[in-house]
């Protein structure tokens, strides 16, 4: 899980604080460890290794994981797909010099994606396909995560406090002093600015932006959201910030309405989702409750430059 | 979607799962084969095909339905064991039923409302239900209470029973109760008030009377065993006749999960019941007093039943689940508990098949 990450708890004494956060962190370990696409002995390595093979037993963790993944990729058409990861073998963001991939890089990355393709129930999964074929739960593992950490802290009796891990952000409860958390929401083009504000209680806030890993070429940005029916970046929106009850719920809704371009409003409004999105010009869409405040402050603050 | 979010382990506090309305369809189709005979003479068989849908409407409201088509065929209605075969007209008789269900899911609670129907050349049903569940705030208690009406027309074809009718009244209150993550206790106890026509018209001097009353309470118990990741499955239900009739009921089974998708759920079913007061034992009609509730159903005699049963299912790619079911069941008065059986009554025996295949999307 890379980016920066951060716990805070209150509670009524140190000792009651440190054994909810480490407990958390623990967990937060133990997901990295079990699911993270670098390690040798990860559930997600041991799947991948055995594609085109014999199906891999899994726990119900990892099924709900698979499950939450189809409801993604049913939900997007087909653009958010658990499979999508290995189109990174033909968008190489770390390359410099940068190059965009020829059409024929793109087919052959293209050809070993496809969630269709994996054959899984709740105790078993299979990638049909050899040669290639790759599960990575990076898209969801994060927020899933941050899920985890507050049900733990609650459990272990706190009432106040915020995880943010790489950018989703799940608060429990309120501040002590009652009054909701205030969680800035990162400009996709001005890196210290913020682009607006949410007040939460008891809820997640996820952004997904373009800005995050990218390349420019002949005046485009290329980012590493890659629409899976594609195989190209998406390119309609900066950022899409997205509140729901659940980080793991803003975290895929914000990549999701990323993939899906246009049709992110009616697709977050049909989720009941309050969202802040940025346009390709610049332009700020909102929606919902949590956001009505952060577009008056962003007008209050236009106004008075 | 929400509710797959849910459904990830450890997310919400105190691993209590929610109670959110399905947000995936499914299309179940059954085929049901069934079959009784007695020592030297098979009876009834009966082929239903069913065909099941639910449908997420919204986050919050989903949508079942069925409907069932049976074709029932043997030398049914029997009157007597000691009249075996005294019918002698075999009978085809068909039977089409379909239910439809709306639910909707409030904070903390879910409103289910149904209606039934169902025709044979000689008996129709109506019948509608109001349901409503409250979950506790950690999700580990639920509370039900449901109430039904049935409205029934019979008509027999040996012009015995015309325009008759029944109503029915059920009264349903229940309690489900997680006692820890691997053990759920549920206990549901139902009232049942009805009059009208009940007596049997295909059954010689069956004269029942027209007020019926039943207390049913029924308990069950899911614990699951670490150790071979198995489930086991325990009930009981008591039941109280104002026909006089008492019956109990104990079941078991084991659900095992094996490799490769795939399930067996081996179980056993063992049934006692008492007659009713107006039942009268061979030979008939030994105990007719003209005017007076009068029956030689066997169905109301004093006997003792097992089912002995097993169910492989197989879960493939893609959320589809097939399954094949056999249950084998016999009757014997000798086999009650708590009294002696019926006298001269023969062994009863049956066999169902079912095939099923499920589709969730």
């Amino acid at each position: 899980m890379g980016g920066q990450h951060e716990l805070q708890v209150w509670a009524e004494d140190r000792l009651h604080a440190d054994r909810a956060a480490k407990a958390a962190i623990t967990d937060v370990l133990r997901i990295e460890a079990k699911y993270s696409r670098y390690r040798e002995d990860s559930v997600t390595a041991a799947i991948n290794r055995a594609a085109g093979g014999a199906a891999v037993a899994i726990d119900d963790e990892t099924a709900a994981l698979l499950r939450f993944g189809a409801r993604c990729h049913a939900l997007s058409g087909g653009r958010f797909d658990l499979t999508s990861g290995v189109l990174r073998g033909a968008w190489d963001f770390a390359r410099q010099p940068s190059r965009i991939p020829t059409d024929d890089e793109i087919a052959t990355a293209l050809a070993k994606v496809g969630w269709e393709r994996v054959e899984w129930s709740d105790r078993w999964v299979r990638l049909s396909r050899a040669g290639g074929m790759e599960l990575d739960f990076g898209g969801i593992g994060k927020e899933y995560a941050a899920d985890r950490v507050a049900a733990i802290c609650m459990d272990h009796g706190i009432r106040h406090g915020f995880v943010n891990l790489g950018g989703d952000v799940r608060v429990i409860g309120t501040q002590v002093d009652g009054t909701p958390w205030r969680i800035g929401l990162r400009h996709p083009r001005r890196m210290q600015a913020v682009i607006g504000e949410v007040e939460l209680c008891d809820a997640a806030v996820a952004t997904s932006g373009d800005y995050e890993r990218y390349f420019e070429a002949d005046g485009r940005r290329y980012c590493h959201l890659l629409d899976a029916l594609t195989g190209r970046p998406v390119d309609h929106w900066q950022s899409a910030s997205v509140v729901a009850p659940l980080a793991t719920l803003a975290g895929s809704w914000g990549t999701i309405a990323m993939l899906l371009g246009e049709a992110a409003v009616p697709f977050l409004r049909a989720q009941h989702a309050d969202y802040l999105l940025v346009a390709a010009d610049g332009t700020v869409s909102c929606g919902g409750a949590a956001f009505e405040r952060a577009r008056t402050n962003s007008l209050e603050r236009a106004t008075n430059q | 979607m929400i509710a797959a979010a849910l459904a990830l382990p450890g997310i919400l506090p105190a691993n209590a799962s929610a109670q959110a309305a399905p947000d995936e369809g499914v299309v179940a189709l059954r085929y049901y084969d069934y079959r009784d005979w007695q020592p030297g003479a098979s009876r009834m068989t009966v082929r239903s095909p069913t065909l099941y849908a639910l449908v997420p409407l919204s986050d919050t409201t989903t949508l079942e339905g069925s409907l069932t088509h049976d074709a029932m065929s043997g030398a049914s209605p029997l009157y007597h064991n000691t009249l075996s075969g005294a019918s002698g007209l075999g009978v085809t008789d068909y039977r089409t039923a379909g239910d439809v269900k709306v639910t909707r899911y409030f904070d903390g609670n879910a409103l289910a409302l149904s209606a039934a129907y169902s025709d044979e050349r000689d008996y129709t049903s109506r019948a509608a239900s109001v349901e409503w569940r409250h979950f506790s705030d950690d999700r580990n208690r639920t509370y039900a209470i449901g109430f039904g009406a049935a409205h029934d027309r019979i008509d027999s074809s040996n012009g015995l029973a015309t325009n008759k009718r029944r109503e029915t009244f059920d009264l349903l209150l229940g309690v489900t109760q997680v006692l820890n993550p691997g053990a759920l206790i549920e206990s549901t106890l139902t009232w049942s008030q009805g009059r009208g026509y009940y007596s049997d018209p295909y059954k010689l001097l069956d004269q029942r009377p027209d007020r019926r009353h039943i207390v049913a309470w029924l308990t069950r118990y899911n614990q699951y065993v670490g150790r071979f990741d198995a489930t086991l499955r325990l009930g009981y239900r008591y039941l109280h006749d104002s026909f006089g009739d008492q019956s109990h009921m104990l079941e078991a089974a084991w659900i095992q999960p094996l490799p490769r998708g795939l399930t067996v759920t081996p179980s056993v079913r063992y049934y006692t019941q008492s007659a009713a007061d107006f039942y009268h034992d061979p030979p008939f009609p030994q105990g007719l007093v003209e005017g007076a509730p009068y029956t030689a159903d066997t169905r109301l005699s004093a006997f003792g039943a097992v089912t002995l049963g097993l169910r492989v299912a197989k879960t493939f790619a893609g959320g589809t689940t097939a399954d094949v079911a056999m249950n084998f069941y016999r009757q014997q008065s000798g086999w009650r508990i708590g009294g002696g059986g019926s006298p001269g009554l023969e062994e009863f025996s049956a066999r169902w098949i079912e095939f099923g295949i499920e589709k969730r999307f």
